[in-house]
This record gives structure tokens, C-alpha cells and sequence, in this order.
């Protein structure tokens, strides 16, 4: 019980601060970033290849490596920069010009799919589909009697102070302040003089950062499966970002936590089936209440 | 203006694409036969390029590609080259019949292929239709061969290689009773697979005390590792791909399961070392192809492998070399009897089907030979235990005695 607990939360929390990323995105754009698992794969894949590894045989890079080989916890901070700085330049290529155009958001979202299929293709074209191992935090803890990997804790704790920084900046911070306005309302948050180009750079930097980080977490529990990796968690990110409203920051984590422990309390037998039980919580909960847990209801304005 | 320039521009290459498919399809038919004397002979190789299953076909690819050169620096079919052509299936049914329709296209005598056993159940119709040959290089669940008279495989099915493993762990460890059976339930394979295991536990007299099942995709395995742990077993056997079942050993190590490992044959590839890492060491796996196999052809086959990929090449490779050749020594074996290239393409294809049956082959899989249904007949199988250098990153397949 209480092990299947543990199990669920430490995945969950995974989920919360990758949820997150799409959530900020939607928050002021009312978009959805398709290109976020593409974003955190890129992330797992900066950080492997920052500690110095050697690509294997197969892609364009085969054999080859940097010329640095940083320490773990260095290229993990350096691999969500990068993934960041990622989301912004998807944010000027696919998202600005569209927005410039007034397009409609609908159309973003294609525009992100098609980023988020290159980047996952340039991924295998380079370093090939091989499986690379990140990290090399082993063994495990015991915890009231229930047996946790040493990642599990490690993942679990540096999600919780993701959170934590994240609802700090959201809430305690000037930029913080001013992203809440700009989601609150675009066009008078501009004409109360904040910049909101400059913010939505913001918020995509945030988003790209988390993803990337999310990713890193995956790849030293799991290893990183291949160029592909990132679109299961695509899909997941998506059921917590519903499941805990639309753009709601609280909503996500305790989403991302609460699809994790039914995940984890699924049986080992029927574990093939866990994701469907993910998605059908989901399903019960948006019938109770459309506007998922913490979201609120959308009062249509004339 | 911009904008009307722009919308010809598009129209025009629209209409060139289109055209360019229709000049394509006009190819199609029996044309070509046996085609000039000068002309290299097609051989399709269909495999997964990428996608999840990236990881097998491009160790496919690589086997094909070394075949082509093989044989051609040997003189090819009788002094007329092979042209080995690569279709990408990607890792789904809809991607494998693609690949078929479009080699089937440009007239290859016949096809190495598909990567998947889930794939060959969808793709291997199309080619049994248009009676082209087809050679199955990993597909190892039942049924392939039974698909139509144009389909055969040189990957043994896993009926006959996986109870070999069972037998070497009970060797290893005469105590072993409690059996645990975990595999990935969206894969034809695995399913085949673990219910071959699951009838070689229960042949052995074992007792299987829980069956876990995963998803290909799937990175998570705590719960079915707390679960499998939670029954005590001696003995785990985990059918499933390289990275799935890779993570499920190396979760169920670190949650302290201490008892014998055996993986099908989705883990016979040293891409699964960087996923368990040093706890890969000791599983045991029954394997179809042994690099150190002692035959001349498989002796310039590994050295050709590592020459380019500096590693062991791995049974997906040298399935694939032996795949195509099959084709080029029945194509030749025929060459001899009749010349290839007065017959038509569709007369070529009949009788090179019936010539593939026909003939023995030595490969660097050993001698190998197909029963009337197009079943593969290989003559030696192997236990490998997977050993895991000191630093947890290299390591390798050693045969078990």
C-alpha cells in the first residue's frame, strides 16, 4: 500500500512539473505546445551528452563526443537551460508568426506538432535510436518498510522544489505578478504598459526549462528509450494539464500526482493497462467536473 | 503578387509530384523480368529505419548493406551485381505495407523483411498476393511461415530456441522452483514468446507463481517490480524490447530481486547494456547466432561488422546478411540452371520462391535449410550469459558452454 504510494508519487511528480510546462504556455496563450515532448526528450538528451558520453554507432554523430564531460548535477542544470532556450526559439518560429498574423490558436498547434516531428527526427538522424543511460544513482532505500530506488527519492525531491520555485516566482516575484496579469487579460495587460511579447518569451523559457528538466529526471530513472521517448509523456502531460483545469498551476501538480498513484495502483497483472486506467480517472472526473479539479469555469464574456 | 507567385509555385510542384507518382506507377508490371544481362538484380530489404523499432532495423540495415558488398565483391549472382534496396517500414503495419507496395514497385526478385513479427502478420500478405518471395529476418512468432507459399524466415521461431534458456538457468541453479513471467503485451512477439516460456516452466515441473505484463513503450516498472518481488521468485523471464525489458531488470535489481534473469529475444542486443547498466550482468538468453561461430562466411562476416561498427555483431545483423543470402545464392543456384535474364520478372519471382525451398544454405547462422511450408531448418542454437564490465557500460554476450 503504502510502497504503491511511494511508486506513484515519485512518477507523479515527474508528470506535475512537466504538466507545467504546458500549463504556463496555455495560461497566456490559450495554446497548446505540442512541441513540450519533443522539448523535454532534447532536454534528456543535452544533459547525456554534456556529462561526455560517446554516441554509439548508428547517426550522422556516431562515434563521436564533446570534448567536456561535466558533472552530473552541472549538465543537468545546463540540459533545462538549453532545453529553454529551446522553447523560446520555438516560440519565434512556430508561434510568433502566426500570432503576428492573427491566426487562428488552433493553427499553433499544428505548427508545434510539425517542430516537435523535426526535432525528434534531427534527434535520430544525429545520435541514432540507441538506448543511452543517464546517470548512475543505483540501489535503494527502505521507507517504513516499503523498498524506493534511490532515483525515485532524488526525482520526487528535485520535482517538489521545482514546484515550490515555480509557485514562488509565480506568486512572490514582479515577472510572477505580471504573468498572472497577462493571463488574466492580454489586451489590458498591455495597455497597463507590460511588456507581453517579453513575457510570453518568458513563460516559454519557464516551460522549455521544466520540460527539459523533466526529461533529464526520466532519463536518470529509466534511461533515455531512443529519440521517441517523449511522446508518451506528451500524452500523460496533456491528461494532467485536463484533468487539473486548463492553465492552472496547482491544478497540474496535484493532477500530475494523482494520474502517478492511479497509475500505480493498477495491479501488476493489468499494468499494460495502466494507462488506460489514467485516462479513464480522467474521464470520470471531467464528467463530474468539465472544468477539471482546481480549474475554474469559463464565464463566457459578450 | 507575392501571394499568387507563391500559390503557382505550389500548384506547379503539386502538379510535377503527381506526375512524378504516375511516371513511377507506369513501371509497374512485368516489364522488367529478369532484365538485361548488365543490369544488377533488385533485392528489397524492408526493415524499421525508425521509429521505436529503429533500434533492430538499423542493425537490420547494416547486415543488409555488408551482404550487398559481400556478395557483389564476390561477383555478385554469377557475375551480375545485386542492388539491395532499403525501404523504411517505421515500426508500425501501415509503415510495413508501404514498404512492400513500394519495393514490390520498383521490381525487386524479392524481400528481407519486415522487422516485426506484429508487422509480417500485415505486410507479408501484400507480397503473398503479388507472389513475390518474401524471407522473414527476426520474425520468430508462429505463424509466419503459414502466411502463404511466397513467405518464409531464417529467424528460427521461438518455439525451438527459448526452452534452451530455461534449461541452462535450472543447470546454473538445480534449486530454482518459483518462476515469475513478465512480458509486453502490445507485441505480437512477446506474447508469442512468453507462452513458450510459460509451457517450458511448466514442462520443467516449475511453479509459476505471477505473469506481469507491460507495454513496449512503457519506461515505469515499479509496480510490476514491487509485484513480482513481493512472490519471491528464483527465477524471472522478461519477454519485451530492449529498452522496456532492459528498465524492468534493472528496476527489479534495484528493488533487490537477487535470483537468475532470463530475457527473450527483443533483449538479445547490446543496445539493452546501456539501459540495465551493470545490472544486465548474468542474463541469460537463448540465442539463434553466435558471433564466434566458427564457419568461414560468418568468420569475414563479423570481421566486415566490426571493421565499421568497432562491436560484436548482433544476432538482428546477421539475420539480415543471412536474408539476403539466401536470395543471391537460390538466384545463382538458378542463374545456373536457366540464364535470369530471359525470363519474365513475375516467372523469376515464381521459381526463385521455389529455388529458396529447394536449397541449403551455409550463413553465418550455420548451415540453415526451409521445410516445404518455408519454415527455417537452422541446425545449432546457443545459451548467452551477458557479461557486464567492471564500469557497468560495456559488455558482451559470452556462450554458454
Amino acid at each position: 500500500m503504502l510502497q504503491k504510494l511511494l511508486n506513484g508519487l515519485a512518477i507523479g511528480s515527474v508528470y506535475s512539473i512537466f504538466a507545467l510546462g504546458y500549463t504556463l504556455v496555455f495560461s497566456i496563450l490559450r495554446v497548446i505546445n505540442f512541441a513540450h515532448g519533443a522539448v523535454f526528450t532534447v532536454g534528456a538528451y543535452l544533459t547525456w551528452a554534456l556529462t561526455g558520453p560517446q554516441v554509439g554507432a548508428n547517426g550522422a554523430l556516431a562515434n563521436s563526443q564533446l570534448p567536456v564531460a561535466l558533472p552530473f548535477w552541472l549538465a543537468a542544470v545546463l540540459g533545462a537551460l538549453g532545453a529553454g532556450l529551446l522553447g523560446v526559439l520555438i516560440e519565434r518560429a512556430a508561434f510568433r508568426p502566426l500570432r503576428r498574423r492573427g491566426s487562428d490558436p488552433l493553427l499553433t498547434l499544428v505548427s508545434s506538432l510539425g517542430v516537435a516531428i523535426a526535432l525528434v527526427n534531427v534527434i535520430q538522424y544525429l545520435v541514432g535510436a540507441e538506448n543511452y543511460s543517464l546517470g548512475t544513482l543505483g540501489g535503494s532505500v527502505s521507507i517504513a518498510g516499503a523498498t524506493i530506488r534511490r532515483t525515485q527519492v532524488a526525482v520526487f525531491i528535485v520535482s517538489m522544489i521545482m514546484v515550490v520555485a515555480l509557485t514562488w516566482l509565480m506568486n512572490g516575484s514582479r515577472t510572477g505578478a505580471a504573468l498572472r496579469a497577462v493571463s488574466e487579460d492580454a489586451v489590458t495587460a498591455q495597455l497597463l504598459g507590460i511588456n507581453v511579447d517579453r513575457l510570453i518569451w518568458v513563460s516559454f523559457f519557464l516551460s522549455g526549462f521544466l520540460g527539459g528538466l523533466a526529461g533529464t529526471l526520466i532519463g536518470m530513472s529509466v534511461g533515455i528509450a531512443g529519440p521517441y521517448f517523449g511522446i508518451a509523456f506528451g500524452l500523460k502531460g496533456l491528461a494532467v494539464i485536463v484533468l487539473g483545469g486548463l492553465g492552472d498551476i496547482p491544478g497540474a501538480v496535484v493532477a500530475g500526482l494523482l494520474i502517478g498513484v492511479a497509475e500505480a495502483f493498477v495491479p501488476g497483472e493489468y499494468s499494460a493497462y495502466k494507462e488506460a486506467v489514467a485516462f479513464v480517472v480522467l474521464f470520470l472526473v471531467l464528467l463530474v467536473r468539465p472544468q477539471g479539479l482546481l480549474g475554474r469555469v469559463q464565464i463566457q464574456k459578450v | 503578387m507575392r501571394h499568387t507567385a507563391r500559390r503557382t509555385a505550389a500548384v506547379a510542384a503539386t502538379a510535377l509530384f503527381l506526375v512524378g507518382c504516375a511516371g513511377e506507377e507506369k513501371k509497374t508490371g512485368d516489364t522488367g523480368g529478369g532484365g538485361a544481362s548488365g543490369d544488377p538484380i533488385k533485392i528489397g530489404v524492408a526493415v524499421a529505419k525508425t521509429s521505436n523499432v529503429a533500434l533492430l532495423g538499423q542493425e537490420q540495415v547494416i547486415g543488409a548493406e555488408i551482404a550487398e558488398k559481400f556478395f557483389n565483391d564476390k561477383g555478385g549472382v554469377n557475375g551480375r551485381k545485386i542492388d539491395v534496396i532499403i525501404q523504411d517500414t517505421a515500426g508500425d503495419e501501415n509503415g510495413a505495407i508501404n514498404a512492400f507496395n513500394a519495393l514490390i514497385r520498383s521490381e525487386v526478385v524479392g524481400i528481407v523483411g519486415p522487422t516485426l513479427s506484429q508487422q509480417a502478420f500485415a505486410a507479408d500478405p501484400v507480397a503473398e498476393a503479388a507472389k513475390v518471395p518474401v524471407l522473414g529476418p527476426s520474425n520468430t512468432a508462429a505463424g509466419i511461415p503459414q502466411i502463404g507459399k511466397y513467405i518464409a524466415r531464417v529467424s528460427s521461431p521461438v518455439s525451438v530456441v527459448a526452452p534452451a534458456a530455461v534449461k541452462q538457468a535450472l543447470k546454473d541453479n538445480p534449486d530454482i522452483k518459483k518462476v515469475a513471467v513478465a512480458f509486453a503485451q502490445n507485441d505480437a512477439f512477446a506474447s508469442s514468446e512468453t507462452k513458450t516460456f510459460q509451457q517450458a516452466v511448466q514442462t520443467e515441473k516449475l511453479e509459476l507463481v505471477t505473469v506481469q505484463t507491460f507495454q513496449t513503450t512503457d519506461t515505469d516498472f515499479t509496480s510490476q517490480a514491487t509485484a513480482i518481488n513481493a512472490k519471491a521468485p528464483d527465477l524471472v523471464i522478461v519477454s519485451g524490447l530492449a529498452s522496456d525489458g532492459g528498465n524492468l531488470v534493472k528496476q527489479l535489481r534495484e528493488l533487490g530481486y537477487k535470483g537468475a534473469l532470463i530475457g527473450g529475444n527483443g533483449l538479445n542486443t547490446t543496445n539493452v547494456f546501456p539501459v540495465c547498466g551493470k545490472h544486465c550482468d548474468g542474463i541469460l538468453i537463448a540465442q539463434a547466432y553466435n558471433p564466434g561461430y566458427d564457419n568461414p562466411v560468418n568468420k569475414e562476416f563479423v570481421t566486415a561488422y566490426e571493421a565499421q561498427q568497432k562491436k560484436k555483431p548482433p544476432q538482428f545483423s546477421a539475420q539480415a546478411f543471412a536474408g539476403v543470402q539466401v536470395f543471391v545464392e537460390a538466384l545463382a543456384a538458378m542463374d545456373t540452371k536457366e540464364k535470369l535474364s530471359g525470363m519474365k520478372l513475375p516467372d523469376l519471382r515464381d521459381k526463385l520462391n521455389a529455388q529458396i525451398i529447394a536449397g541449403q544454405y551455409t550463413t553465418p547462422l550455420g548451415p540453415i535449410s526451409f521445410d516445404p511450408e518455408g519454415e527455417v531448418k537452422q541446425a545449432e542454437f546457443w545459451v548467452a550469459r551477458i557479461k557486464m564490465g567492471a564500469d557497468g557500460k560495456a559488455g558482451e554476450f559470452t556462450i554458454v558452454p
